[in-house]
Parts: C-alpha cells; sequence; structure tokens
C-alpha cells in the first residue's frame, strides 16, 4: 500500500513539476521579447522592454499619445507612423486604417505590440505633452450645472499651453468605477499664468468624469492630468474675428481672450454666447471686464427660451439667427467655434453664407 | 478489424459514425453557446481540431510510457488533464509569438479548450479501445473535424432559425438543443457503418 | 450559458464605469447573448427589423436637430429635442467609430407618450441589435419604439442581424 502510494504521488508531483518547469522556460523564452530600441522621429532613442503594446510602452517613457478610450482599440486616435519593426496589420487595428494610411504604414499604437527593434514617426507636438500632478486648488460654482477648477500644478510646476488647446484630465477608479479613465477639458486659464490651469466643467447625468468632479472631488484633492493638446487656437493675423460657443464651450474662448488682452490685441472681436435661460449664464463680470480691456471686443449674450421671471432684454432666440443678424460680411473675418457638431454644423452654415471661407472657421473638434 | 487501413477507418468514423459530439455528447456547451455565430464557430472548430489531434498523441506517450511502466492506470484522469492544460499554455504563448495574426483569430479560443470535456473524453477513449500511436492521432484529428463539422453545421442552421419564428420559451438553447438532438438522429444513420470497437 | 470569449469581452466593456456610468446592463442577470435573442425574437414578433427600427430613430434625430437643443415640431404631431454634451465615447462592441453624446427626447401628442434615446443606442440598436438590458435607464423597450415612433409591420423579410 505504501509503494503505491509513494509512486502514485511521486508520479504525479513528477509528471506536474515537469509540466510547470517547462511552461517557465517557455514564459522566459518564447514569451519573453527581452529589451529592444524604439527610434523616435530619427532621432529620439528609447531602450524598453518588449512585448506590450506600443503606446503603453511609448507612455512609459513619458511619450503621451492621444487616446480617448485607454487602449481598447476603439477610438481609433492613437495612430502613429511605424516605418520600421511592424509585423503584420491586426485584425482590431484594420477597421481604422485607410488605404492611403496603409502605404503610409500608419498603425494603431493600442494594438501594436513591440516585439523588436522599431522605428516609428510622430508629430513633434507630441514630445512637448507632459503628465503633470497637481492639487484642486478652488472649485467653484458657475451655473447650476457649471463647476469651474482650477488646478494648482506641483510636479512639473509649470505648463506651456496656448489659449484654447486642452489637456485630458485622469479619473482615478472611484465608487463607480474600476478603472481610471482620461477626458477632454479646454483650459479657460490666460497661457501666461504657467502655475495653474482652470476647467469648466459641465455635469452630465451619466458622465464618469462629470460625476466624479461634480459629486467626488474637493479642494486638496491630488489629480493627474496630460497635455497640452489640440489645434484649436488663436491664429496670428489681422482678421476680424467671430467665437460662437455657449456653456463650458466657453473654456477656451475665455482662455483667448484673456491672452488677447494681455498681449493688447486690437482685433475687432465678437463673441457669442448662446445660452437657455437667465441661470445658464455667467463669468458676465469677466466678460465685462474683459470688454474694457479690449475696446474692440464686444460680448453679446442670446437665450433661447427666457423665463418671464428673467426679465431678459438682451437678444433673444437661437444663437445662430443672432449671428446672422449681427453679422455684415464675412470678408476679412475668421471664426473660432466651440460646441456640439450640431450647433457648429449650424453655425457654420450662417458664416459661409455671410463669406466666411470655411478654412477660417475653427472648431474645437474632440467633443 | 485491424490492418494498415485502420487507421483510417477511424479517421472516418470518429468524424461520422461516432463523432464525439453527435454520438457521445461530449463538447456540448462551447458548442451550444459559440455556435451563434458563423466566423467565431470556424475559428473555435478549427482550434478543437489542433488540440484534439495532439493531445491524443501526447496522452498516448504519457499513457502508454509512464503510467502503464509505473502501474498507475489510474490516474489516467488527472494527468490527462495536467497535460492538456500545460500544452494548451504553451501553445498559446507559441501563437503568440510567431503569428499576431493567428493569435488574434485561435489564441483567445485555447483557454476555452482546456475545460472541453470532448478533449479528454478523445484521451480516455483512446485508451479504453486501446489504440496505437497511429490510431491515437488519427482518431484525435477525425474527433476534432466531426466536432467541428457539427459546430459548422449548427451554425448554419441556427443562422437560419433567425428568420424562423420560434416559440417563445425554446428560443436559444431550447431550440439549439432540440436540433442537435435530430442532428444525432440523423447521425445514427451511419451507425454500425463501422466498428472501431 | 457560456458565451463565446468576444461576447465575454463586450460584455465587460457594458459594466457600469467602464464607458459610462450606469453602463449598458442595468440590473439585468441574463448573458449579453440571451439579451440579444430575446429582443431579436421580440423585434420578429412585431413584424419589423432592427435596420427599420434604428433608421426611424435617425430620421426623428435628424429632424429634430434643427432645434438646436430646444423641442421642435416634427411631421405635425411630434416634439423633438436634440441635445448634446461634449465628448465621445466608442462603442461596447469594439469596432471603429465614436458616438457623440446626444440625447433625443422625442414626445408623440398623439399617443401623449415620450421616449429619450442617444445616438450610441441607434448605432447599437441598428448594427448589433442591442436596447440595453432591463433596468438600464436607457432600456428601450422594442415594443415601446414601435409604438410611439409608429413603425410599420413590414410585410416578410428579416434582415440577419450580424
Amino acid at each position: 500500500m505504501l509503494p503505491a502510494l509513494i509512486t502514485s504521488v511521486g508520479a504525479i508531483t513528477g509528471i506536474s513539476a515537469f509540466l510547470a518547469v517547462l511552461m517557465v522556460i517557455a514564459d522566459a523564452t518564447i514569451a519573453n521579447y527581452g529589451e529592444v530600441k524604439i527610434t523616435i522621429n530619427d532621432e529620439k532613442e528609447f531602450v524598453v522592454k518588449g512585448g506590450k503594446p506600443l503606446l503603453g510602452t511609448l507612455m512609459e517613457q513619458e511619450i503621451f499619445i492621444p487616446s480617448a478610450c485607454g487602449g481598447r482599440g476603439s477610438c481609433g486616435l492613437c495612430k502613429v507612423k511605424v516605418e520600421k519593426g511592424a509585423g503584420q496589420y491586426l485584425p482590431t487595428e484594420l477597421p481604422w486604417i485607410s488605404e492611403e494610411e496603409k502605404a503610409e504604414n500608419i498603425r494603431l499604437s493600442c494594438q501594436l505590440k513591440v516585439k523588436e527593434d522599431m522605428s516609428i514617426r510622430i508629430p513633434d507636438e507630441l514630445f512637448s505633452v507632459k503628465e503633470f500632478q497637481a492639487t484642486v486648488a478652488k472649485i467653484r460654482d458657475l451655473t447650476h450645472d457649471i463647476k469651474e477648477v482650477t488646478f494648482d500644478l506641483n510636479e512639473p510646476s509649470e505648463i506651456s499651453i496656448r489659449a484654447g488647446q486642452f489637456v485630458q484630465l485622469r479619473v482615478p477608479e472611484y465608487e463607480l468605477t474600476d478603472e481610471p479613465v482620461y477626458r477632454a477639458y479646454s483650459a479657460a486659464s490666460v497661457p501666461s499664468d504657467k502655475r495653474h490651469v482652470e476647467l469648466e466643467i459641465r455635469y452630465v447625468p451619466n458622465g464618469i468624469c462629470t460625476t466624479f468632479v461634480h459629486k467626488y472631488l474637493k479642494e486638496g484633492d491630488p489629480v493627474v492630468f496630460n497635455g497640452p493638446y489640440g489645434e484649436f487656437f488663436l491664429r496670428d493675423t489681422e482678421r476680424e474675428i467671430i467665437c460662437i460657443a455657449g456653456g463650458s464651450g466657453m473654456a477656451p474662448i475665455k482662455s483667448i481672450l484673456l491672452d488677447m488682452a494681455e498681449k493688447g490685441s486690437n482685433r475687432r472681436t465678437r463673441y457669442f454666447f448662446g445660452a437657455r435661460s437667465k441661470r445658464d449664464l455667467f463669468l458676465l463680470d469677466e466678460m465685462k471686464e474683459l470688454e474694457e480691456r479690449l475696446p474692440n471686443f464686444r460680448f453679446i449674450p442670446a437665450l433661447s427660451a427666457p423665463e418671464p421671471e428673467d426679465n431678459w432684454d438682451g437678444e433673444t432666440g437661437l444663437i445662430t439667427d443672432v449671428v446672422a443678424k449681427h453679422m455684415e460680411s464675412g470678408d476679412n473675418t475668421e471664426a473660432y467655434l466651440c460646441g456640439s457638431p450640431g450647433m457648429i454644423d449650424a453655425c457654420v452654415k450662417v458664416l459661409t453664407d455671410k463669406g466666411v471661407p470655411e478654412a477660417l472657421i475653427y472648431y474645437d473638434k474632440f467633443g | 478489424m485491424s490492418g494498415s487501413l485502420y487507421p483510417v477507418a477511424i479517421l472516418f468514423a470518429a468524424i461520422f459514425t461516432n463523432n464525439i459530439l453527435l454520438t457521445n455528447y461530449l463538447g456540448m456547451c462551447s458548442f451550444l453557446s459559440v455556435s451563434r455565430e458563423l466566423k467565431t464557430s470556424v475559428g473555435l472548430g478549427v482550434a478543437v481540431t489542433f488540440v484534439m489531434a495532439s493531445t491524443s498523441v501526447l496522452n498516448w506517450l504519457v499513457y502508454n510510457k509512464i503510467l502503464i511502466p509505473l502501474e498507475l492506470e489510474y490516474l489516467r484522469f488527472i494527468v490527462f488533464i495536467i497535460v492538456i492544460a500545460a500544452f494548451v499554455q504553451i501553445v498559446e504563448m507559441v501563437i503568440e509569438r510567431v503569428s499576431e495574426t493567428l493569435y488574434a483569430a485561435l489564441g483567445i479560443f485555447l483557454p476555452l479548450i482546456t475545460v472541453n470535456c470532448a478533449i479528454l473524453g478523445v484521451s480516455l477513449f483512446m485508451v479504453i479501445r486501446e489504440y496505437s500511436f497511429i490510431e491515437s492521432f488519427t482518431f484525435g484529428l477525425g474527433s476534432g473535424i466531426g466536432w467541428f463539422l457539427a459546430i459548422l453545421a449548427m451554425a448554419g442552421i441556427r443562422q437560419k432559425l433567425k428568420k424562423a419564428r420560434v416559440p417563445k420559451g425554446l428560443e436559444g438553447p431550447g431550440i439549439t438543443l432540440i436540433i442537435t438532438g435530430m442532428m444525432a438522429m440523423a447521425f445514427m444513420g451511419f451507425s454500425g457503418m463501422i466498428n472501431i470497437g | 450559458m457560456k458565451q463565446s470569449p468576444q461576447m465575454k469581452v463586450i460584455q465587460e466593456q457594458m459594466k457600469p464605469g467602464v464607458l459610462t456610468l450606469q453602463g449598458f446592463l442595468g440590473s439585468d442577470t441574463r448573458s449579453l447573448s440571451e439579451i440579444l435573442d430575446a429582443d431579436a425574437a421580440e423585434v420578429r414578433r412585431l413584424g419589423t427589423t432592427h435596420q427599420a427600427i434604428a433608421d426611424r430613430m435617425r430620421y426623428f434625430r435628424k429632424e429634430g436637430e434643427a432645434g438646436l437643443g430646444e423641442f421642435t415640431t416634427v411631421d405635425s404631431y411630434f416634439d423633438v429635442k436634440v441635445e448634446s454634451v461634449r465628448g465621445k465615447i466608442p462603442s461596447p462592441f469594439g469596432g471603429p467609430g465614436l458616438y457623440a453624446k446626444t440625447n433625443t427626447t422625442l414626445l408623440n401628442k398623439q399617443l401623449n407618450r415620450s421616449l429619450v434615446f442617444t445616438d450610441i443606442n441607434i448605432h447599437l440598436i441598428g448594427e448589433h441589435g442591442f436596447y440595453e438590458g432591463k433596468g438600464s435607464p436607457f432600456r428601450l423597450e422594442p415594443r415601446a419604439l414601435v409604438e410611439i415612433l409608429e413603425i410599420p409591420r413590414e410585410a416578410q423579410q428579416v434582415e440577419i442581424p450580424r
């Protein structure tokens, strides 16, 4: 009985141990990609551990490729040109890559794994995107559903941002979520204030980030965000400026206006702010102050559904109608829009009808 | 019945007359759930065939060269499972290394297959019927192809089912099991044609 | 019932806190395949297709856009409001496409019944036959959609969802 017991236990142990060792060796050899070199834009070189997707590998080296879905392969934003070192296209990449992009070797960096030395090409602006650790300095209610949040930068302690650009705020796991998500918000603060970033965040009932900011975030809490991103900024010309944005869309416009005021710009500027009723108006004092600092600037709010008790005597109706009413001709004008796709389409139509060339209409596209 | 053609006979028998799924009713759970989609069924079918053919051979070696000499045949249940699990793990690593595309197509099924009772069933039948090395291989291969055939047929039928009016209570698993039963009855018509023990 | 690994991944994406705060499944304990099968059968019984329902939703959303966030009248007795918030979300089913967070609120004045649906609902219904789990705040019952949006019964053909 005893020898049989020993033999059987020994045999099982032996076989299991042998297979376990085999798997450890396999893991260390087959699944181990060792160290590889990534060369970026023929200048920067990094030696990294292979085996992980390119997006995450680059993030570890503090290169932040834009991504809205956190690497799940569902937003298509993390495209990178890979000149050397990529294998075949993965089925998860193909839906996002057009024929022209295939010819350029554009890959989806969250799906492509780093297995050998690579040479990639990314826009230079991405090198200035950094991850920031900051503290919440102030939270202020602007309206019943919009909060103004100001961050005090710790590490790095300064940010170089252009008026109109945005940052990606990291929402950590909290009561209702399992993993962090990133959401983009335009900076409303003036770029010369390099130690702070101010955001305007509107509460959306089913939103992961806005619920976090409105219900859980407190002054003094630490936050993480990366940036700056975006091509929405004021072009350096002498043309007239028309801005159209409502609600939290005011953020990039405010940043642009503050920047202009500091630099003493003389360009004729009009900002059409569309809202539903009086309780959706905010920062009216700041706008008045800007009108004083910028003699050629006018702030024109328009309410589409004023309540009787508002006693509103300003402009009423749809913002597109108000713009059409105030605009003369569109030559020598550029426009900066921030809002929902529906509103932007409607505004573009009004502006082009008035003669503003479509190429001179800029809008905040990430939203 | 024996002879040099016996392995071939086993191959055909495993596909038709002794279909591991339709005759022996093994490997049902992934069959029922994955047959919803045609493309996934193909992927899973190929993966199952590959694993069945390989593990039946591996287990033959382990059984005849290790367990029998040590008189530990009764341990085959545990040992076969361990071998299957380890094999699938290593194969997954190799596929991921060698071809990302193949991994994306097949690799995700591999963990699902480890617990597929048909895989263990093939190894156990091989022991009961005392197959030789070659016979084990063709039996494993044939069983895989037979399983693949069954899931492919079921996926095709379920596509047609989407146009049909199924009584409310039978939707999903209900009607699928009934159809599997009908397919099994159809395959019973093959029984007795080839005798493989 | 077990699901294919792909379905499991998609179901994970639908959990609360992953793409939206409350997720797409609500308090439904069934597996994703069961939910899809049950709703597909219901749609068949109603004599229409996922595509037809999605097309009708898309129609109202387009007509309602003219209101720029306020109620506007469509087809004489529908009041439709289309409002957006910023940001886009990907589909839990994966694949290309980011969907705007646009809510369409519709009131059928003749029946005095209303509905709310989002852009991603239109995609989920039209392309995947997914009406969200029972108990989800954005769950759309196929029967309610057909009745409120007044979708006609179709003669015979039912398209095969993927």
